[in-house]
Protein backbone atom coordinates (compact mmCIF):
# COMPACT_ATOMS: atom_id res chain seq x y z
CA UNK A 1 0.00 0.00 0.00
CA UNK A 2 2.86 2.35 0.87
CA UNK A 3 4.37 1.70 -2.58
CA UNK A 4 1.08 2.58 -4.24
CA UNK A 5 0.76 5.87 -2.32
CA UNK A 6 4.38 6.76 -3.14
CA UNK A 7 3.81 5.96 -6.83
CA UNK A 8 0.69 8.16 -6.94
CA UNK A 9 2.62 11.02 -5.31
CA UNK A 10 5.50 10.77 -7.78
CA UNK A 11 3.12 10.66 -10.77
CA UNK A 12 1.14 13.68 -9.48
CA UNK A 13 4.24 15.84 -8.91
CA UNK A 14 5.82 14.90 -12.24
CA UNK A 15 2.69 15.55 -14.27
CA UNK A 16 1.89 18.80 -12.48
CA UNK A 17 5.13 20.22 -13.93
CA UNK A 18 4.16 19.00 -17.40
CA UNK A 19 0.71 20.57 -17.10
CA UNK A 20 2.13 23.92 -16.01
CA UNK A 21 0.49 23.72 -12.59
CA UNK A 22 3.66 24.71 -10.67
CA UNK A 23 3.63 28.45 -11.43
CA UNK A 24 2.93 30.98 -8.65
CA UNK A 25 1.58 33.48 -11.24
CA UNK A 26 -1.16 31.04 -12.19
CA UNK A 27 -2.49 30.90 -8.63
CA UNK A 28 -2.30 34.67 -8.17
CA UNK A 29 -4.44 35.12 -11.27
CA UNK A 30 -6.85 32.41 -10.11
CA UNK A 31 -7.22 34.20 -6.76
CA UNK A 32 -8.07 37.51 -8.46
CA UNK A 33 -10.63 35.80 -10.72
CA UNK A 34 -12.22 34.01 -7.80
CA UNK A 35 -12.64 37.26 -5.86
CA UNK A 36 -14.27 38.89 -8.89
CA UNK A 37 -16.49 35.84 -9.46
CA UNK A 38 -17.72 35.65 -5.87
CA UNK A 39 -18.60 39.35 -5.93
CA UNK A 40 -21.01 38.60 -8.80
CA UNK A 41 -22.70 35.67 -7.05
CA UNK A 42 -26.05 35.90 -5.31
CA UNK A 43 -29.53 34.43 -5.31
CA UNK A 44 -32.34 35.83 -7.41
CA UNK A 45 -35.62 35.31 -5.61
CA UNK A 46 -37.57 36.23 -8.75
CA UNK A 47 -36.15 33.13 -10.48
CA UNK A 48 -36.98 30.59 -7.75
CA UNK A 49 -40.29 29.59 -9.37
CA UNK A 50 -38.66 29.19 -12.78
CA UNK A 51 -35.78 27.21 -11.24
CA UNK A 52 -38.28 24.94 -9.47
CA UNK A 53 -40.00 24.09 -12.76
CA UNK A 54 -36.65 23.45 -14.43
CA UNK A 55 -35.80 21.04 -11.63
CA UNK A 56 -39.19 19.32 -12.00
CA UNK A 57 -38.55 18.95 -15.74
CA UNK A 58 -35.14 17.41 -14.98
CA UNK A 59 -36.75 14.98 -12.55
CA UNK A 60 -39.42 13.97 -15.07
CA UNK A 61 -36.70 13.24 -17.65
CA UNK A 62 -34.74 11.17 -15.12
CA UNK A 63 -37.79 9.27 -13.94
CA UNK A 64 -38.88 8.46 -17.48
CA UNK A 65 -35.33 7.29 -18.24
CA UNK A 66 -35.19 4.95 -15.27
CA UNK A 67 -38.77 3.65 -15.70
CA UNK A 68 -38.68 2.89 -19.41
CA UNK A 69 -35.00 1.92 -19.42
CA UNK A 70 -35.51 -0.33 -16.39
CA UNK A 71 -38.48 -2.00 -18.02
CA UNK A 72 -36.49 -2.64 -21.19
CA UNK A 73 -33.61 -4.00 -19.10
CA UNK A 74 -35.95 -6.44 -17.31
CA UNK A 75 -36.97 -7.86 -20.66
CA UNK A 76 -33.49 -7.84 -22.21
CA UNK A 77 -31.28 -8.96 -19.30
CA UNK A 78 -32.47 -12.61 -19.44
CA UNK A 79 -31.33 -12.71 -23.08
CA UNK A 80 -27.89 -11.57 -21.95
CA UNK A 81 -27.54 -14.37 -19.42
CA UNK A 82 -26.22 -17.78 -20.47
CA UNK A 83 -28.23 -19.20 -17.55
CA UNK A 84 -31.41 -18.41 -19.49
CA UNK A 85 -30.54 -18.53 -23.19
CA UNK A 86 -27.94 -20.09 -25.47
CA UNK A 87 -24.45 -18.65 -24.79
CA UNK A 88 -24.19 -17.33 -28.38
CA UNK A 89 -27.37 -15.26 -28.06
CA UNK A 90 -26.32 -13.98 -24.63
CA UNK A 91 -22.93 -12.98 -26.03
CA UNK A 92 -24.61 -11.06 -28.87
CA UNK A 93 -27.00 -9.18 -26.55
CA UNK A 94 -24.13 -8.35 -24.19
CA UNK A 95 -22.02 -7.06 -27.06
CA UNK A 96 -24.81 -4.78 -28.36
CA UNK A 97 -25.58 -3.46 -24.86
CA UNK A 98 -21.89 -2.88 -24.23
CA UNK A 99 -21.47 -1.00 -27.52
CA UNK A 100 -24.41 1.31 -26.74
CA UNK A 101 -23.13 1.84 -23.20
CA UNK A 102 -19.70 2.86 -24.43
CA UNK A 103 -21.18 6.08 -25.83
CA UNK A 104 -21.86 8.56 -22.98
CA UNK A 105 -25.46 9.67 -22.46
CA UNK A 106 -24.57 13.26 -23.38
CA UNK A 107 -23.59 12.08 -26.87
CA UNK A 108 -26.83 10.10 -27.12
CA UNK A 109 -28.60 13.34 -26.15
CA UNK A 110 -26.98 15.12 -29.13
CA UNK A 111 -28.11 12.21 -31.34
CA UNK A 112 -31.70 12.48 -30.10
CA UNK A 113 -31.69 16.29 -30.42
CA UNK A 114 -30.90 15.67 -34.11
CA UNK A 115 -33.67 13.06 -34.33
CA UNK A 116 -36.53 14.68 -32.38
CA UNK A 117 -35.35 18.27 -32.00
CA UNK A 118 -34.20 20.17 -28.89
CA UNK A 119 -36.10 19.81 -25.63
CA UNK A 120 -36.68 17.41 -22.74
CA UNK A 121 -37.95 14.61 -25.04
CA UNK A 122 -34.45 14.21 -26.52
CA UNK A 123 -32.89 14.09 -23.04
CA UNK A 124 -35.46 11.60 -21.76
CA UNK A 125 -34.86 9.26 -24.72
CA UNK A 126 -31.08 9.46 -24.25
CA UNK A 127 -31.41 8.62 -20.57
CA UNK A 128 -33.80 5.75 -21.31
CA UNK A 129 -31.42 4.20 -23.83
CA UNK A 130 -28.38 4.55 -21.61
CA UNK A 131 -30.28 3.30 -18.54
CA UNK A 132 -31.53 0.23 -20.43
CA UNK A 133 -28.08 -0.85 -21.55
CA UNK A 134 -26.48 -0.11 -18.17
CA UNK A 135 -29.18 -1.96 -16.26
CA UNK A 136 -28.96 -4.92 -18.65
CA UNK A 137 -25.38 -5.35 -17.47
CA UNK A 138 -26.21 -4.90 -13.78
CA UNK A 139 -29.23 -7.22 -14.03
CA UNK A 140 -27.48 -10.09 -15.81
CA UNK A 141 -24.64 -9.82 -13.33
CA UNK A 142 -27.21 -10.01 -10.51
CA UNK A 143 -28.76 -13.11 -12.11
CA UNK A 144 -25.35 -14.73 -12.19
CA UNK A 145 -24.89 -14.28 -8.45
CA UNK A 146 -27.85 -16.59 -7.79
CA UNK A 147 -27.03 -19.69 -5.76
CA UNK A 148 -26.31 -22.53 -8.22
CA UNK A 149 -28.49 -24.93 -6.23
CA UNK A 150 -31.53 -22.66 -6.56
CA UNK A 151 -30.92 -22.48 -10.30
CA UNK A 152 -30.50 -26.27 -10.47
CA UNK A 153 -33.69 -26.92 -8.51
CA UNK A 154 -35.70 -24.69 -10.86
CA UNK A 155 -34.10 -26.07 -14.02
CA UNK A 156 -34.63 -29.64 -12.77
CA UNK A 157 -38.40 -29.13 -12.66
CA UNK A 158 -38.36 -27.71 -16.20
CA UNK A 159 -38.51 -23.96 -15.54
CA UNK A 160 -36.81 -22.00 -18.33
CA UNK A 161 -36.89 -18.76 -20.29
CA UNK A 162 -38.63 -15.69 -18.88
CA UNK A 163 -40.44 -17.55 -16.03
CA UNK A 164 -37.04 -18.81 -14.84
CA UNK A 165 -35.59 -15.30 -15.11
CA UNK A 166 -38.53 -13.89 -13.16
CA UNK A 167 -38.04 -16.38 -10.30
CA UNK A 168 -34.33 -15.54 -10.20
CA UNK A 169 -35.10 -11.79 -10.26
CA UNK A 170 -37.35 -12.24 -7.23
CA UNK A 171 -34.45 -13.98 -5.47
CA UNK A 172 -32.08 -11.05 -6.16
CA UNK A 173 -34.69 -8.33 -5.82
CA UNK A 174 -32.63 -6.34 -3.28
CA UNK A 175 -29.83 -6.00 -5.81
CA UNK A 176 -32.31 -5.15 -8.56
CA UNK A 177 -33.97 -2.39 -6.54
CA UNK A 178 -30.57 -1.05 -5.51
CA UNK A 179 -29.44 -0.90 -9.15
CA UNK A 180 -32.64 0.87 -10.25
CA UNK A 181 -32.19 3.49 -7.51
CA UNK A 182 -28.53 3.88 -8.46
CA UNK A 183 -29.59 4.60 -12.06
CA UNK A 184 -32.19 7.12 -10.85
CA UNK A 185 -29.43 8.98 -8.99
CA UNK A 186 -27.19 8.74 -12.06
CA UNK A 187 -29.94 10.02 -14.35
CA UNK A 188 -30.71 12.96 -12.08
CA UNK A 189 -27.05 14.03 -12.13
CA UNK A 190 -26.69 13.49 -15.86
CA UNK A 191 -30.00 15.19 -16.71
CA UNK A 192 -28.72 18.40 -15.15
CA UNK A 193 -26.06 18.74 -17.86
CA UNK A 194 -28.01 17.39 -20.85
CA UNK A 195 -29.46 20.87 -21.31
CA UNK A 196 -25.98 22.04 -22.36
CA UNK A 197 -26.55 20.20 -25.64
CA UNK A 198 -30.16 21.33 -25.96
CA UNK A 199 -31.75 18.23 -24.48
CA UNK A 200 -33.88 19.98 -21.83
CA UNK A 201 -33.66 20.13 -18.08
CA UNK A 202 -32.03 22.61 -15.72
CA UNK A 203 -28.77 22.62 -17.69
CA UNK A 204 -30.45 24.44 -20.56
CA UNK A 205 -31.34 27.39 -18.30
CA UNK A 206 -27.91 27.43 -16.64
CA UNK A 207 -26.29 27.65 -20.07
CA UNK A 208 -28.59 30.52 -21.10
CA UNK A 209 -27.78 32.59 -18.00
CA UNK A 210 -24.07 31.77 -18.28
CA UNK A 211 -24.01 33.18 -21.79
CA UNK A 212 -25.61 36.39 -20.40
CA UNK A 213 -22.96 36.44 -17.60
CA UNK A 214 -25.84 36.55 -15.08
CA UNK A 215 -24.01 34.67 -12.33
CA UNK A 216 -26.67 35.37 -9.69
CA UNK A 217 -29.22 33.57 -11.87
CA UNK A 218 -26.75 30.73 -12.45
CA UNK A 219 -26.19 30.44 -8.70
CA UNK A 220 -29.96 30.27 -8.12
CA UNK A 221 -30.26 27.37 -10.57
CA UNK A 222 -27.18 25.60 -9.18
CA UNK A 223 -28.48 25.85 -5.60
CA UNK A 224 -31.88 24.50 -6.73
CA UNK A 225 -30.10 21.65 -8.52
CA UNK A 226 -27.98 20.79 -5.47
CA UNK A 227 -31.07 20.78 -3.21
CA UNK A 228 -32.85 18.54 -5.71
CA UNK A 229 -29.96 16.05 -6.08
CA UNK A 230 -29.47 15.85 -2.31
CA UNK A 231 -33.23 15.19 -1.85
CA UNK A 232 -33.19 12.41 -4.45
CA UNK A 233 -30.14 10.83 -2.78
CA UNK A 234 -31.91 10.96 0.60
CA UNK A 235 -35.13 9.41 -0.74
CA UNK A 236 -33.09 6.75 -2.56
CA UNK A 237 -31.22 5.93 0.66
CA UNK A 238 -34.49 5.60 2.59
CA UNK A 239 -35.99 3.31 -0.05
CA UNK A 240 -32.87 1.12 -0.06
CA UNK A 241 -33.05 0.59 3.69
CA UNK A 242 -36.69 -0.47 3.45
CA UNK A 243 -36.32 -3.13 0.75
CA UNK B 1 -55.14 -56.79 -11.10
CA UNK B 2 -52.97 -56.47 -14.20
CA UNK B 3 -49.44 -57.73 -14.43
CA UNK B 4 -48.11 -54.17 -14.72
CA UNK B 5 -49.43 -53.42 -11.24
CA UNK B 6 -47.51 -56.37 -9.83
CA UNK B 7 -44.39 -55.47 -11.81
CA UNK B 8 -44.63 -51.73 -12.43
CA UNK B 9 -42.39 -50.15 -15.04
CA UNK B 10 -39.40 -48.46 -13.39
CA UNK B 11 -39.72 -44.70 -13.24
CA UNK B 12 -35.98 -44.28 -12.91
CA UNK B 13 -33.41 -46.55 -14.48
CA UNK B 14 -29.66 -46.02 -14.54
CA UNK B 15 -27.37 -48.44 -16.29
CA UNK B 16 -23.61 -48.63 -16.08
CA UNK B 17 -23.01 -44.96 -15.23
CA UNK B 18 -19.52 -43.52 -15.27
CA UNK B 19 -18.61 -39.99 -14.25
CA UNK B 20 -15.35 -38.31 -13.36
CA UNK B 21 -14.11 -34.88 -12.33
CA UNK B 22 -10.89 -34.55 -14.31
CA UNK B 23 -8.76 -37.58 -13.56
CA UNK B 24 -10.82 -38.52 -10.52
CA UNK B 25 -13.37 -41.16 -11.44
CA UNK B 26 -16.31 -40.73 -9.10
CA UNK B 27 -18.88 -43.18 -10.50
CA UNK B 28 -17.83 -46.52 -11.92
CA UNK B 29 -20.56 -48.59 -13.44
CA UNK B 30 -23.48 -47.52 -11.27
CA UNK B 31 -26.77 -49.25 -12.07
CA UNK B 32 -30.07 -48.89 -10.24
CA UNK B 33 -33.77 -49.35 -10.92
CA UNK B 34 -36.43 -47.43 -9.00
CA UNK B 35 -40.10 -48.28 -9.35
CA UNK B 36 -43.17 -46.21 -8.47
CA UNK B 37 -43.63 -46.19 -4.71
CA UNK B 38 -40.00 -47.14 -4.03
CA UNK B 39 -38.24 -45.31 -1.22
CA UNK B 40 -34.50 -45.40 -1.77
CA UNK B 41 -31.72 -43.97 0.37
CA UNK B 42 -28.21 -43.46 -0.96
CA UNK B 43 -25.49 -43.13 1.62
CA UNK B 44 -21.74 -42.76 1.47
CA UNK B 45 -18.83 -40.69 2.64
CA UNK B 46 -18.47 -37.03 1.75
CA UNK B 47 -17.16 -36.69 -1.79
CA UNK B 48 -18.19 -40.23 -2.72
CA UNK B 49 -20.41 -38.95 -5.56
CA UNK B 50 -23.89 -39.07 -4.01
CA UNK B 51 -24.85 -35.53 -5.06
CA UNK B 52 -23.32 -36.09 -8.50
CA UNK B 53 -25.45 -39.21 -8.94
CA UNK B 54 -28.60 -37.36 -7.88
CA UNK B 55 -27.80 -34.52 -10.31
CA UNK B 56 -27.40 -37.06 -13.10
CA UNK B 57 -30.83 -38.49 -12.22
CA UNK B 58 -32.24 -34.94 -12.36
CA UNK B 59 -30.68 -34.32 -15.77
CA UNK B 60 -28.42 -31.59 -14.40
CA UNK B 61 -25.21 -33.47 -15.18
CA UNK B 62 -24.46 -35.74 -18.10
CA UNK B 63 -22.80 -39.08 -17.36
CA UNK B 64 -19.62 -39.76 -19.29
CA UNK B 65 -20.88 -43.25 -20.01
CA UNK B 66 -24.09 -45.11 -19.40
CA UNK B 67 -27.77 -44.40 -19.77
CA UNK B 68 -30.32 -42.82 -17.41
CA UNK B 69 -34.02 -43.02 -18.11
CA UNK B 70 -36.56 -41.14 -16.04
CA UNK B 71 -40.23 -41.86 -16.73
CA UNK B 72 -39.18 -43.74 -19.87
CA UNK B 73 -37.21 -40.89 -21.37
CA UNK B 74 -33.43 -40.69 -21.58
CA UNK B 75 -32.16 -37.61 -19.78
CA UNK B 76 -30.30 -36.12 -22.74
CA UNK B 77 -33.14 -36.66 -25.23
CA UNK B 78 -35.52 -33.80 -26.24
CA UNK B 79 -38.45 -35.59 -24.58
CA UNK B 80 -36.80 -35.04 -21.20
CA UNK B 81 -37.90 -31.38 -21.08
CA UNK B 82 -41.52 -32.57 -21.01
CA UNK B 83 -40.66 -35.06 -18.25
CA UNK B 84 -38.96 -32.48 -16.00
CA UNK B 85 -42.18 -31.05 -14.48
CA UNK B 86 -42.81 -34.54 -13.03
CA UNK B 87 -39.44 -34.59 -11.25
CA UNK B 88 -39.00 -32.74 -7.97
CA UNK B 89 -35.42 -31.96 -7.05
CA UNK B 90 -34.64 -30.72 -3.55
CA UNK B 91 -30.97 -29.66 -3.31
CA UNK B 92 -29.03 -29.36 -0.06
CA UNK B 93 -29.77 -25.63 0.14
CA UNK B 94 -33.45 -26.44 -0.65
CA UNK B 95 -33.71 -24.23 -3.74
CA UNK B 96 -36.17 -21.77 -2.25
CA UNK B 97 -36.55 -18.27 -3.64
CA UNK B 98 -35.58 -15.97 -0.80
CA UNK B 99 -37.60 -12.82 -0.27
CA UNK B 100 -40.72 -14.61 -1.51
CA UNK B 101 -43.50 -16.17 0.54
CA UNK B 102 -43.89 -19.88 1.29
CA UNK B 103 -46.94 -19.89 -1.03
CA UNK B 104 -44.95 -18.37 -3.91
CA UNK B 105 -42.29 -21.04 -3.48
CA UNK B 106 -44.88 -23.80 -3.53
CA UNK B 107 -46.65 -22.36 -6.59
CA UNK B 108 -43.29 -22.40 -8.38
CA UNK B 109 -43.73 -26.18 -8.54
CA UNK B 110 -46.31 -25.77 -11.30
CA UNK B 111 -44.71 -22.78 -13.02
CA UNK B 112 -43.23 -24.95 -15.82
CA UNK B 113 -46.73 -26.26 -16.64
CA UNK B 114 -48.41 -22.85 -16.39
CA UNK B 115 -45.70 -20.28 -17.26
CA UNK B 116 -48.21 -17.57 -18.22
CA UNK B 117 -50.05 -17.87 -14.89
CA UNK B 118 -46.73 -17.73 -13.06
CA UNK B 119 -45.34 -14.68 -14.89
CA UNK B 120 -48.53 -12.64 -14.47
CA UNK B 121 -49.48 -14.05 -11.07
CA UNK B 122 -52.79 -15.24 -12.48
CA UNK B 123 -53.12 -18.53 -10.62
CA UNK B 124 -56.53 -20.15 -10.59
CA UNK B 125 -58.31 -20.36 -7.25
CA UNK B 126 -57.94 -24.15 -7.45
CA UNK B 127 -54.15 -23.92 -7.85
CA UNK B 128 -53.85 -21.57 -4.88
CA UNK B 129 -56.10 -23.78 -2.75
CA UNK B 130 -54.06 -26.85 -3.66
CA UNK B 131 -50.82 -25.02 -2.83
CA UNK B 132 -52.18 -23.98 0.56
CA UNK B 133 -53.37 -27.56 1.07
CA UNK B 134 -49.83 -28.84 0.31
CA UNK B 135 -48.52 -26.44 2.95
CA UNK B 136 -51.20 -27.63 5.37
CA UNK B 137 -50.17 -31.27 4.81
CA UNK B 138 -46.63 -30.40 5.90
CA UNK B 139 -47.95 -28.42 8.87
CA UNK B 140 -47.47 -24.91 7.49
CA UNK B 141 -51.04 -24.06 6.51
CA UNK B 142 -50.95 -20.91 8.64
CA UNK B 143 -47.61 -19.72 7.27
CA UNK B 144 -48.48 -19.55 3.56
CA UNK B 145 -48.09 -15.77 3.39
CA UNK B 146 -44.93 -15.70 5.48
CA UNK B 147 -41.57 -14.96 3.83
CA UNK B 148 -39.39 -18.08 3.65
CA UNK B 149 -36.48 -16.15 5.15
CA UNK B 150 -38.47 -15.89 8.38
CA UNK B 151 -39.03 -19.66 8.65
CA UNK B 152 -36.86 -22.04 10.66
CA UNK B 153 -34.61 -24.65 8.99
CA UNK B 154 -37.17 -27.42 9.52
CA UNK B 155 -39.99 -25.26 8.17
CA UNK B 156 -37.98 -24.44 5.05
CA UNK B 157 -37.49 -28.19 4.47
CA UNK B 158 -41.24 -28.58 4.72
CA UNK B 159 -41.83 -25.82 2.16
CA UNK B 160 -39.52 -27.66 -0.26
CA UNK B 161 -41.50 -30.87 0.33
CA UNK B 162 -44.80 -29.00 -0.09
CA UNK B 163 -43.55 -27.77 -3.47
CA UNK B 164 -42.87 -31.38 -4.51
CA UNK B 165 -46.37 -32.42 -3.33
CA UNK B 166 -48.05 -29.53 -5.17
CA UNK B 167 -45.99 -30.26 -8.25
CA UNK B 168 -47.56 -33.74 -8.30
CA UNK B 169 -44.12 -35.15 -9.08
CA UNK B 170 -43.72 -38.82 -9.95
CA UNK B 171 -40.12 -38.84 -8.75
CA UNK B 172 -38.74 -36.88 -5.79
CA UNK B 173 -34.96 -36.49 -5.63
CA UNK B 174 -33.73 -35.05 -2.33
CA UNK B 175 -30.13 -34.23 -1.49
CA UNK B 176 -29.50 -34.50 2.26
CA UNK B 177 -32.99 -33.27 3.09
CA UNK B 178 -32.55 -33.52 6.87
CA UNK B 179 -29.02 -32.30 7.34
CA UNK B 180 -28.67 -29.58 9.99
CA UNK B 181 -31.91 -30.64 11.72
CA UNK B 182 -32.25 -32.04 15.22
CA UNK B 183 -33.16 -35.74 15.48
CA UNK B 184 -36.83 -35.17 16.23
CA UNK B 185 -37.39 -32.66 13.40
CA UNK B 186 -35.32 -34.82 11.02
CA UNK B 187 -37.65 -37.78 11.69
CA UNK B 188 -40.77 -35.63 11.17
CA UNK B 189 -39.46 -34.16 7.90
CA UNK B 190 -38.38 -37.59 6.61
CA UNK B 191 -41.85 -38.98 7.34
CA UNK B 192 -43.33 -36.20 5.21
CA UNK B 193 -40.76 -36.79 2.48
CA UNK B 194 -41.51 -40.52 2.11
CA UNK B 195 -45.28 -40.19 2.55
CA UNK B 196 -46.01 -39.56 -1.17
CA UNK B 197 -44.61 -43.05 -1.87
CA UNK B 198 -47.98 -44.39 -0.63
CA UNK B 199 -49.48 -42.78 -3.74
CA UNK B 200 -46.89 -44.32 -6.05
CA UNK B 201 -44.30 -41.55 -6.01
CA UNK B 202 -40.69 -42.75 -6.08
CA UNK B 203 -38.46 -41.09 -3.52
CA UNK B 204 -34.67 -41.14 -3.83
CA UNK B 205 -32.76 -39.36 -1.09
CA UNK B 206 -29.10 -38.87 -0.34
CA UNK B 207 -28.57 -39.23 3.40
CA UNK B 208 -25.86 -39.19 6.00
CA UNK B 209 -27.87 -40.44 8.96
CA UNK B 210 -27.96 -44.26 9.10
CA UNK B 211 -30.75 -44.38 11.68
CA UNK B 212 -33.02 -42.27 9.47
CA UNK B 213 -32.10 -44.34 6.40
CA UNK B 214 -32.91 -47.71 7.97
CA UNK B 215 -36.03 -46.51 9.77
CA UNK B 216 -37.79 -44.82 6.85
CA UNK B 217 -36.31 -46.20 3.61
CA UNK B 218 -37.13 -49.61 2.16
CA UNK B 219 -33.92 -49.81 0.15
CA UNK B 220 -30.61 -48.45 1.36
CA UNK B 221 -27.55 -48.21 -0.89
CA UNK B 222 -24.01 -47.19 -0.13
CA UNK B 223 -21.86 -45.49 -2.74
CA UNK B 224 -18.35 -46.77 -2.20
CA UNK B 225 -15.42 -46.56 -4.59
CA UNK B 226 -17.74 -45.32 -7.30
CA UNK B 227 -20.00 -48.39 -7.02
CA UNK B 228 -23.51 -48.65 -5.59
CA UNK B 229 -23.90 -51.47 -3.09
CA UNK B 230 -27.30 -52.42 -1.62
CA UNK B 231 -27.29 -52.95 2.15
Amino acid sequence: MRDLILSLLIISITLSFNLGLVQPALYLKAGENMARFFSLLGLRADLLGEAWWAVVETFVMSLFGVASGGLAAFLLAPYASPLIVQPRLSWFVRAVASAVRTIPSVLWAIFFVILVGPGPAAGALALALYTATYLVKLFYEALETVDKELYDSLRAIGLRGLPLALALFVHVRRQVVSHVLFMLEYNVRTATILGFVGAGGVGYYILQYLSMLDYAAVTTYVVATIAFVVSIDAVSYLLRTRV
Amino acid sequence: MSQSQFFPTPCLEAEDLYFSYGEREILRGVSIEVKPGDVVAIMGRSGSGKTTLLKIFAGLLKPHRGVVQVLRCEVDKPCFESVRPRIAYIPQSLGLVSGATALYNVLLGRAPRHPFNFVFGLWSRRDVEEAVEALRVVGLGDKAKMGVDKLSGGEKQRVAIARALFQKASVILADEPVSNLDAETAAEVTKLLVKPSQDGVAVVAVLHDQDIAFEFFKRVYVLKGGMLVEM
